[in-house]
């Protein structure tokens, strides 16, 4: 009993710590998405704990525990794997962006030189 | 020539190169746009390099080699070039090269032409032994993929026309742009050919290229180079017809 007490309040504490971060505009959706499905399934796994328990025997586990080690691992590999290409986008526009800021101040420059003569 | 040449200069921390570079390349008997980019620089690159007549473009930070031709590509498709030259800062590459490089371009021959150090008669700089085995291995590695024998793959000294301009500008490789460049302009079906040059050792600063000796570099290198294989064309952005 203990246990399930504590899984449903760590599971609860994250899922209201994503909310008020989204609250108060700390995440944008796009970014909170995965983070509230996965903490929202957290706290509905702790609740019912049958739940997982008949996934993880359906699929052949012979422990819940280890499904649920395996899930959260999966859900890990996930998000990370989403990190790294929201990561490569910012990095290639943040690129694009220097490159356009250096050909503009030489086009403006180039401009006031003109305007000067 | 009545083309429109734009020379593209790479610099990063070259103020001790930069200034002789330029006025080779301003000197020569024909006319080209001498255009540095400025790499996020500490020093006075980009100072020297506009007062010995180029036309600076400064980044913010520093992009890495990769990034700063491609800040030359895009100011080369904006304004039109016919041809672009991409000359190193360091004073490596000896523009009295550059009319033998821009030649097969200028007249059609090929999208792009390479200067190489391994073609030539001539001695001149050739760069020390562990780092010429390993070109010789991603000689052989892109001649495999690609069927273009690139006997200097790691050769900033190049020419390009107007449509490899619209890729390069659009799409350039940053990880290891030399090599990674020959084998997306042989992906697209762009014709390449080698041109002969001597190269001299570098008047100052540092190497971007970095270690190639090390196996970790050419293990990344190739990794770069095989993912050109996977990759969907259609990221390289279009690729219009001869002109």
């Amino acid at each position: 009993m203990d246990i399930r007490i504590l899984e449903l309040s760590v599971s609860l504490v994250v899922l209201l710590f994503v909310v008020e971060l989204v609250r108060r505009e700390k995440l944008t959706f796009k970014y909170a998405f995965s983070w509230l499905f996965f903490s929202l399934v957290g706290v509905v796994c702790s609740l019912f704990p049958s739940i997982p328990a008949r996934v993880a025997y359906a699929l052949g586990f012979e422990v819940p525990s280890n499904f649920i080690f395996f899930g959260l691992l999966v859900m890990f590999v996930f998000l990370s794997l989403l990190l790294t290409i929201f990561l490569c986008q910012q990095n290639r526009r943040n690129d694009l962006m220097a490159q356009r800021i250096g050909l503009l101040e030489a086009a403006l420059k180039d401009l006031e030189g003109k305007d000067r003569t | 020539m009545n083309k429109k040449i734009l020379v593209i200069i790479p610099a990063f921390n070259e103020e001790g190169a930069i200034v002789a570079t330029v006025r080779d390349v301003r000197s020569l008997p024909f006319s080209v746009e001498v255009l540095v980019v400025n790499d996020g620089s500490r020093d006075r690159t980009a100072a020297v390099a506009a007062d010995a007549g180029a036309v600076v473009v400064s980044l913010p930070f520093n992009l890495g080699i990769g990034g700063a031709v491609q800040t030359g590509y895009r100011y080369a498709l904006d304004r039109g070039f016919d041809i672009a030259v991409q000359v190193d800062g360091d004073g490596q590459h000896d523009v009295a090269y550059l009319k033998r490089l821009v030649d097969p371009v200028l007249s059609g021959l090929v999208d792009m032409a390479i200067g190489s150090r391994f073609l030539s008669d001539e001695k001149g700089f050739r760069s020390s032994f562990f780092r010429r085995v390993g070109i010789r291995f991603f000689r052989r590695l892109i001649a495999f993929l690609t069927g273009f024998q690139a006997t200097d793959p790691t050769s900033g000294f190049r020419a390009c026309n107007a449509r490899l301009i619209r890729i390069f500008a659009g799409y350039y490789p940053s990880d290891f742009p030399e090599p990674e460049s020959i084998v997306v302009a042989r992906r697209l079906g762009a014709t390449l050919c080698e041109v002969p040059v001597v190269m001299r050792p570098r008047r100052s600063g540092k190497s971007s290229i970095g270690r190639i000796r090390s196996p970790y570099y050419m293990i990344k290198v190739t990794g770069a180079i095989l993912l050109h294989m996977f990759r969907d064309r259609k990221v390289y952005g279009p690729w219009t017809s001869a002109s």
